[in-house]
This record gives C-alpha cells, structure tokens and sequence, in this order.
C-alpha cells in the first residue's frame, strides 16, 4: 500500500504554506479559484507572502485584503465579468496605498516563466511585451526583471528573456485527484500544469477523491501525476464564489457582494474598512472550516442551483 | 431601413463584424468581441476559429458569456487545452489573423493602457493589467479595437503602455523589436472607424507617420464631433465614408445572441 497524501485542510495549509513564501495561485478570473485553501491560510495568518499567477482572482485578492501579501507577480489582478474587466479591489486598494508591490507582466510573459521552471530552465524567450512599459518598471524588491539578447542565429532580431518562476508552492482546485496526488482537471487549463510542475511543493483541493486504481485504466486523462503533489484535500465547491467546469457555475451574487465590500473598503474609509473586515468575519475567520462558508453562502438549496447554473450553461 | 431602431454600441459590434474574414483564426475577448466575432460568424464567415486565453479553440457559442473564464464560452468547442496553448502555440507563433483589444487610454499612435493612470508608482487608479492584451496586440496580424469615444479616453500619450500599437511612430514596433511590425489596426467608436496612417496605404503619397487616422463617421456624426473628443490632432483620410447603417437581420441576429441585452445598457 503506498502513502496516501489525503489530509485535512488546516494540516496542509499548516505543513506547506510559511511565512514569506512564494505561492501559485490556480485558477483564472471566474474560474477555479482556489478559494478554500485561501480561506485557510487567512485563518492562519501565514505572512509576507508573494503571489504568483496570470489572472489573480478572489483567493488572492482575499490573502490581500487579510494583509498576508507583500507582493503579486502576474498578468493581471481581475474579477470582471460582464466584459468588464474590474481590478480587483483589495489589489486596487493595497497598491494605490503604497502597501503592495504588483510585478506586471502579461499572460503569456508569465506562462513562460513557468514553463521554463518546469523544465529546470533559467529563463524562457519570450516575443511580446517588447515595446511597452512592461519593461520599462518594475517592483521596488525585483532585481533583473529581463534581458534583450540578439538572436545567435538571426542576427538583428531581438530576443526578450524572462527568468524562470518557481514557486515555492502551488494551491489549486481541481475536479478530481486519486489518494496518489494524479490530478484530473476537466474545463480549460489556463496557466496550471506549468505552474504546478514549476513549483517545490503543491496542494490540491478537490471536488472528488478517486482511487488510484481509477486512474491506471485512464491514464491519459491524468492532467498532473502525483509526483508533483504534496497535498490532497477533498473539498467539494472549494473554488466557490468561482466556477468549476462540470460540476458548478460562478456565484456571480456573491462575487459581486465580495467586490462591493473591497470597493467600499477602498472609497469609504473607516465604515468601508468595517465592511470589508465585516466579509473577513462572517466568511472566513468564524468559520471553522470551508463547509461552514459554505452553509453561509446559502447551503445545499443555493449549491445545487449553482450546479444547475452549469448544468444549463454548458 | 431609414428608420430602423439601433443602438449605437450595437451597430459597433456590427462594423466590428466586417474586418473578420472568412476562415480567419480570431483571438477574442469577452464582451464586444465575441459578439463582433460570433455575428460575423452567422453572417458571412462560418469558417472562423474562435481561440480565447483561457485555453478555448473553437466554441460554438449560444449565449453571450460574462468573462474569458466564463464556462458559457467552453461551449462545444474543439478543444479546451492550456493558456500557453492558445497564447504561446497560436498566438506567438504567428496563427491569429485578428485580435481584439480595448483599454482605458489610447493614444494617438494606438497604444492602449490598460494598467494605471497617472503615476505608475503612485496611481490616481490602478487598473488590471495587461493579462492577454499585450501578447494580442504583438502578435496580431490585424487588430480591432472597440471603444466609447471620450478626450479623457482618447488621449496623445498613455500614461502606461501596457499593448503596443505603433509606439511612437511608423517604425516604432521594428525598433522595440516586434516581428509583427506593421499590423493593420482599426479602431471602431461610437463616433467614428480610425485606422493606420500607414505605408499599407500610401495611395496619398506619404510614408505614413504611424498615427491614426479618420476613415469612416458613424451615421449621423460630424467630423468636429470626433475632433472634439480627441484629445490630440487626428490625421484625416482623403475620402471620408460613412458607416453603413445595420440591417435588421444583423440586429435581430445580434439579439438572439445576448437576448438579456446584458452588452448594450447604454
């Protein structure tokens, strides 16, 4: 029988997450956010933290609002939907207050990184963000942010070199992940398999746990293997208030509210603050754990319509 | 079809329409793209591919989705494959014919912010940032951009380039080192249609000076309309055209696809 890496939520974010470490954040704007396992680490105030990703979205933007994050590298920092695209407000507020450093790259800057990351690369070429201010600054803390080589074998072009990403760990919610750590993601990937295969150590929250068993019929379905996987939690709807393909659309009521009470936070001074603080409270620092956010967020009858949502929407 | 009722977002998403090609790969955002994207579809380019950010290659959209990330927009696609699929293995490498952008600033060499006003470090506002819009916007053979015409919006320089459009002049893409250096661009607004002052069309004898120019007045707008809600001196082409007005099945197809009309409260 090998080891299973089947643990609860507090022990993971406990044994993996540590003060001032750098974390990839999975997920993209409505989707797939690793929401639970950021509620965890809000609860327990790991620090200093730098996060890493393409589109951050609600799980880091709560790890902001909680004053856990020093630092985001990433394309953008986005909860819009409707096509409008919408800063998300504790980003807003944090950098616009001078207590959050943000690294602009672009989407595709930063799946480069992390894919040379994952191949054990020192950096990646990279064609696009010539020309724009993406060069031109960068964070207070970030040392060389790029270089432009001429092209050995093509002389007169120029090349943009962007160093490798590799996070010290990786959070993700993903559909399905057997005892093992082989991860089945379904939907779109966006930036998660190399982010994840870049990173020391990953956690995964998951809807359903299957048998490793399961996974040798099909092997080709398997997204990530296990050797890149440190932590298993089965949490279902754990990227509420965003989406997981198959299984449950975006709580677009919720998210909203989310962004009003940063929004206020930002524009309304100390009673806006108290709101936001109010979110913190009631959502994630009195709940013992994810199901109990869960129960506050409308419970069964408000879940299986947001299963419903997906169902009709597909 | 004189009295035909429209609104003015939705005849932009009509123009926009226009500039996809049949059996073109199409790079669209969510929000006014796609739905400039998948009525062109219905109207005269079956054969388009749809490719969005989040891995998505071809859906067969039914209903307007809400985001990049929305799963309204997985629907029965080809493939649901990765970020570096879609950014790096077409996008880069030179497989999309037209991309679409927008911003909260453009400026008159078509750059587009959409990262901060005001200082970068110390900003009146911070926005998103560029997430796949600079990528879209090197790589792009053509691109579109669709944006509401205000002087705050349409400004000489960006306070923050994050997607380049010709920089800072005719060459400015070849010296920054884009290997798509002279892509077509076409601006559409509630205003007017702009593009390119550009070699790509010398026919007034000038090497062009890589800003943009007036083509096209929206139904019913003056030329001084449009110079006073440019807050810098915009090129005027020799011929100046009016866009056609939108027939009623591009309208009603238009509806079909956002029935709640979530993209036109105006």
């Amino acid at each position: 029988m090998r080891n299973s890496k089947i643990m609860t939520m507090s022990e993971a974010v406990e044994r993996f997450i540590f003060d001032g470490a750098s974390i990839g954040v999975g997920g993209m704007n409505v989707v797939g956010s690793p929401t639970a396992i950021a509620h965890e680490i809000v609860r327990q105030k790991k620090k200093n933290l730098t996060l890493l990703g393409c589109n951050l979205s609600i799980a880091a933007d709560i790890l902001i609002g909680a004053g856990l994050v020093k630092k985001c590298e990433s394309g953008t920092c986005n909860i819009g939907f409707r096509g409008i695209p919408s800063m998300a407000y504790s980003a807003r507020k944090y950098y616009q207050e001078g207590k959050l450093e943000i690294e602009d790259y672009e989407h595709l800057a930063m799946v480069s990184r992390f894919l040379a990351g994952e191949m054990g690369l020192p950096f990646m070429p990279v064609m696009s963000s010539l020309g724009s201010d993406i060069l031109t600054y960068k964070a207070p803390s970030t040392g060389k942010k790029f270089e432009i080589i001429d092209n050995p074998w093509n002389p007169g072009e120029k090349v943009l070199l962007m160093p490798a990403a590799t996070p010290d760990v990786s959070i993700i919610h993903a559909q399905r992940v057997d005892e093992l750590g082989n991860v089945i993601m379904e939907g779109f990937l966006t930036h998660t398999p190399e982010m994840v295969r870049a990173s020391e150590k990953t956690i995964v929250s998951c809807e359903e746990i299957i048998s490793s068993e399961k996974t040798r019929d099909y092997p080709e379905m398997t997204t990530i293997p296990h050797i890149y996987v440190h932590a298993i939690v089965e949490q279902p709807w754990g990227s509420h208030p965003t989406a997981t393909a198959r299984y449950y659309g975006c709580d677009v009521e919720h998210l909203r509210m989310y962004q009003e009470c940063a929004e206020a936070a930002l524009k309304e001074g100390k009673s806006g603050m108290e709101r936001y603080e109010h979110y913190l409270q009631e959502y994630v620092l009195s709940c013992a754990t994810f199901d109990d956010y869960l129960e506050k967020v409308g419970g069964v009858s408000r879940l299986i319509e947001l299963k419903r949502k997906m169902r009709e929407e597909m | 079809m004189g009295d035909t009722v429209y609104k003015k977002r939705e005849l932009m998403v009509i123009e926009a329409s226009k500039y996809i090609n049949d059996g073109e790969i199409v790079f669209a955002g969510v929000g006014l793209p796609v739905m400039a994207s998948t009525l062109a579809q219905k109207m005269h380019a079956p054969n388009i591919t749809l490719v969005v950010e989040s891995g998505v290659i071809d859906p067969q959209l039914k209903l307007v989705p809400l985001s990049i990330a929305d799963v309204r927009i997985t629907r029965k696609a080809a493939m649901l494959g990765s970020l570096r699929g879609v950014l790096g293995c077409i996008l880069q490498r030179g497989m999309v014919d037209v991309g679409f952008l927008g911003g909260a600033q453009i400026d008159q060499y078509a750059n587009l912010n959409s990262t901060v006003i005001g200082d970068y470090y110390k900003p009146k506002v911070r926005f998103p940032g560029s997430g796949g819009a600079n990528p879209i916007a090197s790589h792009a053979k053509r691109l579109l951009i669709i944006t509401p015409h205000q002087p705050r919006r349409f400004v000489k320089k960006c306070d923050y380039i994050t997607s380049p459009g010709y920089i800072d002049g005719l060459y400015g893409r070849k010296n920054a080192g884009l290997r798509n250096w002279n892509p077509i661009i076409t601006v559409i607004t509630d205003l007017c249609v702009m593009d390119i002052d550009s070699t790509l069309y010398r026919s007034q004898g000038s090497p062009g000076s890589g800003q943009l120019r007036l083509v096209k007045l929206m139904p019913g707008t003056t030329i001084e309309q449009v110079v006073e809600n440019t807050d810098f001196e915009l090129i005027m082409a020799s011929r100046i055209d009016v866009v056609d007005l939108p027939t009623e099945s591009e309208l009603s197809l238009l509806r079909e696809i956002d029935p709640e009309g979530i993209y036109f409260q105006e």
